[in-house]
């Protein structure tokens, strides 16, 4: 085992085993559904089963349905699989001092085996009579450009469609400009600008632009510090554990072992790691408005917090340490800042209410390039039949009882394709 | 006259026009707000029943009302390992009092239906 493999155990041992003791305290969880049912356990209104039964049906799901599966065939994890089970393993061991130690424990046994059995099935696929990997990468073909589109939905969604094709057009000619013109001398040195990057920022700053243009003098949110501040006490009372939280997050994220979505997990299996980090802090600007109000009304905060440190973590890519030390700083910087930052969202309501349409816009945006992505790597697998394939999974879902989630879908259906046609090989009928 | 507001985080469009399809004639009010005045127009008694929709059915759609409303008073109808069925659909409604209801926005088609029929009499 050399060293990188070392270090990369150790760091998910320890996010899982540090996480779910936060999750045991009722400090941080990552789940927002969870939050807002965990000051009814700290104040006695439900018993702990009664928290352990509501935070497994709210996350076990997600990790059997998303997470694990949309992180076979990487090493990369995606953050659910870990982040969630904490949440649970947290709950499920007692609220007490052994409690705690035990769920440290499980929690850094269930990280190292997740992590163990991720390469395991790597290494097991390429054995396989019918090798399918190589098809699989072309999952996340689509998403690397396909995403600059979802702040054009957002716009869309939020303030018409007149908008949402002007950004939309922005995008489009800043992607041709950047390739065309976006390589230039300076000083004898060649600067080569990313066009993906680049029609990003400008569709960004369209999207933000749109937004600031709603003001406001509404104050929900300085309502809710007011009334909760005994609540936002409590999370700052807990800042050296947040902190600590931080910044093994932000290592392991340097160390490209955990990615905080679907969008960033599959560029980095392209190695795009700056666009991994854009993709990231689009979505955690999605993210922040949500994580901020349930933290304020619950006193409990997001085990990653606003998911910036995910970013922290691609930008000190391989420097583990450094990413530890500026994780930790910057998780303390968020608490600090949270009541804050809350406030100042009631001024800019158009921003408060972006926040939704961005994860619903990223969402949409992510099951298309997916599902395209999914079609593509089945027919690559098996001509003709992989399109019968994933289109009808895809629609047979939206029938199913208990439907995967619409980003699910391609990853599950080219998987379970993958499987099935080495079964059919054994008995030669493919 | 019933009101319902639509707070959550996905959607919210599609599941207003759904609604509207699916209530008729009947009268009842429908309104489309973000997820913190959503919750906060159940809890000042502007709206009588809150839903909303998300990818887990109980973060993004129904985490502001539970935190505001309390845990009694919401449920989550749809998450990704559970859909309950009509029967326990209609006695979270009738039997326990819930007024705020979330679900994953991909089961909206066989949630809304079932909460139509059992809000709006």
């Amino acid at each position: 085992m050399n060293v990188t493999t070392l270090i990369n155990y150790v760091l998910i041992a320890a996010v899982g085993g540090v996480g779910s003791i936060l999750a045991n305290r009722g400090i941080a969880v990552f789940n927002d559904g969870l939050r807002p049912i965990m000051p009814e356990y700290l104040e006695g209104k439900i018993t702990r089963k009664e928290l352990a039964a509501t935070s497994f049906a709210v996350s076990f799901g997600l990790i059997i349905g998303f997470g694990i599966p949309v992180s076979i065939g990487s090493t990369i994890l995606v953050a659910h699989s870990i982040l969630l089970a904490a949440d649970i393993i947290g709950t499920w061991t007692p609220d007490t001092k052994w409690g705690t130690a035990m769920a440290g424990v499980v929690g850094a046994i269930y990280g190292i085996g997740l992590l163990f059995g991720l390469s395991t099935i790597v290494s097991l696929f390429k054995m396989l009579p019918f090798n399918f990997l190589p098809a699989l990468s072309l999952l996340g073909g689509p998403i690397l450009l396909a995403f600059c589109a979802f702040p054009a939905l957002s716009v869309a969604s939020q303030h018409g469609p007149k908008k949402g094709m002007i950004t939309f057009g922005l995008t489009f000619l800043a992607y041709l400009l950047a390739t065309k013109f976006g390589t230039f001398k300076v000083d004898g040195m060649t600067v080569t600008l990313n066009a993906i990057g680049m029609s990003l920022l400008v569709a960004m700053i369209a999207m933000i632009y749109f937004a600031a243009q709603i003001k406001g003098d509404g104050n929900s949110n300085a309502g809710l510090v007011n009334v909760f501040s005994k609540r936002v006490g409590r999370i700052k009372s807990n800042w050296i554990w947040l902190s600590i939280m931080g910044g093994l997050i932000t290592a392991s994220s340097s160390m490209l072992i955990i990615a905080v979505d679907v969008l960033p997990q599959q560029l980095l299996v392209k190695n795009q790691v700056m666009e991994a980090a854009i993709a990231t802090f689009a979505r955690a600007i999605g993210f922040i408005p949500l994580v901020f109000s349930t933290a304020i009304v619950t006193g409990v905060y997001g085990m990653a917090g606003t998911t910036i440190i995910f970013v922290i973590g691609l930008l000190l890519k391989g420097q583990p340490i450094l990413a530890f030390l500026a994780g930790f700083v910057w998780m303390w910087i968020e608490v600090q800042a949270l009541s804050a930052t809350a406030k100042g969202l009631d001024k800019f309501p158009g921003l408060r209410d972006m926040g939704e349409h961005i994860r619903t816009s990223l969402q949409d945006t992510i099951a298309i390039a997916l599902l395209i992505g999914a079609a593509l790597a089945c027919n690559k697998m098996a001509p003709n039949l992989g399109y019968f394939w994933v289109i009808g999974f895809w629609l047979l879902n939206k029938k199913a009882k208990k439907p995967l989630v619409d980003m699910a879908v391609g990853p599950i259906a080219a998987i379970v394709l993958g499987v099935l046609l080495n079964i059919l090989r054994l008995i030669m009928l493919f | 006259m019933i009101r319902i507001v639509i707070g959550g985080q996905m959607g919210k469009d599609d599941i207003k026009k759904t609604l509207v399809k699916l209530i008729g004639d009947k009268e009842v009010d429908i309104f489309i707000k973000n997820d913190l005045d959503a919750a906060m127009a159940i809890k000042n008694g502007e709206a009588d029943y809150y839903i909303g929709a998300c990818e887990t059915g109980a973060g993004g759609a129904l985490a502001m009302a539970t935190a505001l409303l309390g845990s009694t008073h919401t449920v989550t109808v749809a998450s990704p390992s559970k859909v309950l069925s009509e029967e326990e659909i209609a006695e979270e409604i009738n039997g326990k009092g819930k007024v705020a209801f979330g679900f994953t926005i991909n089961t909206k088609d066989t949630v809304l239906p079932i909460l139509v029929k059992y809000l709006v009499k």
